[in-house]
């Protein structure tokens, strides 16, 4: 039966590609000197010894993934080939040694994407099958082996990363998955908790009101941003002289447009992008991009929208071009683990399921609105930069500059989702 | 910030008759922290912090809170009461400096 529903998938495929006619134009791409603050810049830092760390954000994880693809548009590396590779002969699998690699956090977790039994696994996903019982299924050794190895020789549209072609795992650990997942058998033990498995896992509820300044601290960050519109910069002048009447009315509406394409820097912008280059031009303010000023700037522009409906442009030979870049950049895949962003946030792939306890967005449903966004789990209001970096260094690619054209082309493709739904600046989040 | 003073006082949307309701209440204050000169001595002055919040129901103090410097500056404060009349809730915060600042919201029943 799959079959026939594989190829019809691939005819629509290919009917959809002619139909858009426009495949991504990546020729007239202007440069951009990043503005952003030094550790959103996506640097690398080569030390004395001659290690490559990478620049990031206090407390992120400071590896070089310089080895694999990233979202730049001048990065024309392929996606690594599929492969096919036979189990190693002469190692015994280990189960025990096995679940160990199963369970690790600093390798897959495998856990992240599938449920096996155990207390111990926590919090387990449900973006992949639940291999409870993987072990009645009497699969080859060798299947499974190839599985682990590179799913996408089976599987051609797979989420899984192929895991031994990226060197995430050795042959000799792939050989202690294999029998740890032959080891196991049903039934399945009852569950003790229903929050263990995620297929029964309650959904999480939310932080309650987003404009609610006792509920969310964002909004007194954004409030007191009002002082800084009346303030003068070093060139002497005031946001407020040049758009006089109450940054409320003044910007009403502007950010329902945002991000747009720009003519006089010829590149699609978000209000984060422009503000660091307009407040110097004008006021003389940096507003680097990921500042906490141009942060703060920003969800005061964006509040005066608040209730408006989103409305950014889709319909100009620019943003056409643009979104189709955009578009092109959400399903590319990236990084050690060769994910795209679309294997985690539509709706026929992982959106709406668990990863580990974190149930994941739906771009399809728009998921750009509300940012900034204050996050609970970070106790600060990030954009949506921020946000897009953050996801990259799990994926194991370098993270690109916050403000790099590849990053708002991309917002601009999340963006247009929301067409027609009330914005709501700050929002709160995990 | 500009807007020192200004009390924002939030209750549940829907309030029946006789419910236990969480009253939260934020307010806009610095909350002047001591300050030390470089001998680390305590500079001797009149430091402006919140140092009373009272709260009226129904026309009649139910509560008084001493509060210290210790509290953050832009205090938000959470309390619970009993619904027993519609009416209104009233919050007051009096700082060292002699400033009074209120924020009043109401119960309602339906």
């Amino acid at each position: 039966m799959t079959r026939p529903i594989r190829w019809l998938g691939l005819i629509l495929l290919t009917a959809g590609c002619t139909v858009a006619a426009n495949a991504p134009d990546y020729s007239s791409m202007p440069r951009w000197n990043t503005r952003a603050i030094p550790p959103a810049r996506g640097d690398i830092r080569t030390e004395a010894d001659g290690r490559r760390v990478a620049v990031r954000y206090p407390g992120w994880s400071t590896k070089d993934y310089a080895k694999f693809r990233t979202y730049a548009y001048d990065d024309w590396r392929p996606e690594p080939s599929v492969s096919r590779a036979a189990m190693p002969s002469g190692v015994v699998g280990d189960a025990k040694k096995g679940r160990a690699l199963f369970l690790d956090r600093q390798r897959g977790p495998c856990t992240g994407c599938h449920l096996v039994p155990g207390d111990d696994v926590w919090p387990a996903g449900s973006v992949g099958p639940d291999l409870s019982t993987i072990g009645d299924r009497k699969l080859t050794d060798a299947y499974l082996y190839q599985q682990l190895w590179d799913p996408r020789a089976v599987f051609p549209l797979t989420v899984m990363p192929p895991w031994g072609v990226q060197g995430v795992f050795t042959p000799e650990e792939l050989v202690h998955l294999v029998a740890y997942l032959q080891s196991l058998h049903g039934p399945a033990a009852s569950e003790k908790d229903a929050d263990r498995n995620p297929f029964t896992r309650s959904r999480p509820v939310g932080f309650g009101d987003n404009l609610d300044p006792t509920n969310n601290p964002a909004v007194l960050r954004a409030e007191s941003a009002a002082a800084l519109w009346q303030a003068r910069g070093p060139k002497g002048k005031a946001c407020a002289e040049c758009h006089p009447g109450g940054v409320e009315n003044v910007m009403r509406g502007v950010a329902t447009r945002y991000p747009r394409y720009v003519p006089a820097f010829n590149r699609v912008m978000a209000i984060e992008d422009f503000l660091s280059v307009h407040a110097p031009d004008t006021t003389g303010q940096a507003l680097a991009v990921e500042s906490a000023e141009n942060v703060t700037f920003t969800m005061l522009i964006k509040m005066a929208s608040n209730g408006m409906p989103v409305a950014v442009d889709t319909s100009s030979p620019q943003a056409r071009a643009a979104l189709a870049r955009g578009r092109a950049s959400f399903v590319r895949r990236v990084g050690e683990r060769n994910h795209a962003c679309s294997d985690c946030h539509t709706p026929d792939r992982g959106a709406n399921k668990f990863l580990g306890g974190r149930l994941l967005g739906d771009a399809t449903g728009g998921m750009t609105r509300h940012f900034p966004t204050w996050r609970t789990s970070q106790n600060d209001a990030w954009d949506l930069r921020r946000r897009f970096q953050w996801c990259m260094t799990p994926l194991g690619a370098n993270m690109l500059a916050a403000d790099a054209i590849e990053y708002a082309e991309l917002e601009l493709y999340l963006t247009q989702f929301d067409n027609g739904k009330p914005m709501s600046v700050p929002g709160i989040r995990h | 910030m500009s807007d020192i003073g200004k009390v924002r006082l939030r209750l549940p949307s829907s309030i029946k008759a006789g419910d236990v309701v969480q009253v939260r209440c934020l307010i806009i204050h610095p909350m002047e922290r001591i300050e030390r000169d470089k001998a680390g001595k305590i500079i001797d002055k009149k430091y402006n912090y919140i140092n009373k919040v009272v709260v009226t129901y129904l026309g009649k103090t139910i509560s008084t809170f001493d509060t210290t410097q210790s509290v953050s500056e832009n205090p938000y404060f959470a309390f619970t009461l009993k619904a027993t009349d519609p009416g209104p809730v009233t919050v007051t915060f009096h700082d060292t400096l002699g400033g009074k600042y209120e924020g009043t919201a109401q119960i309602t029943f339906g």
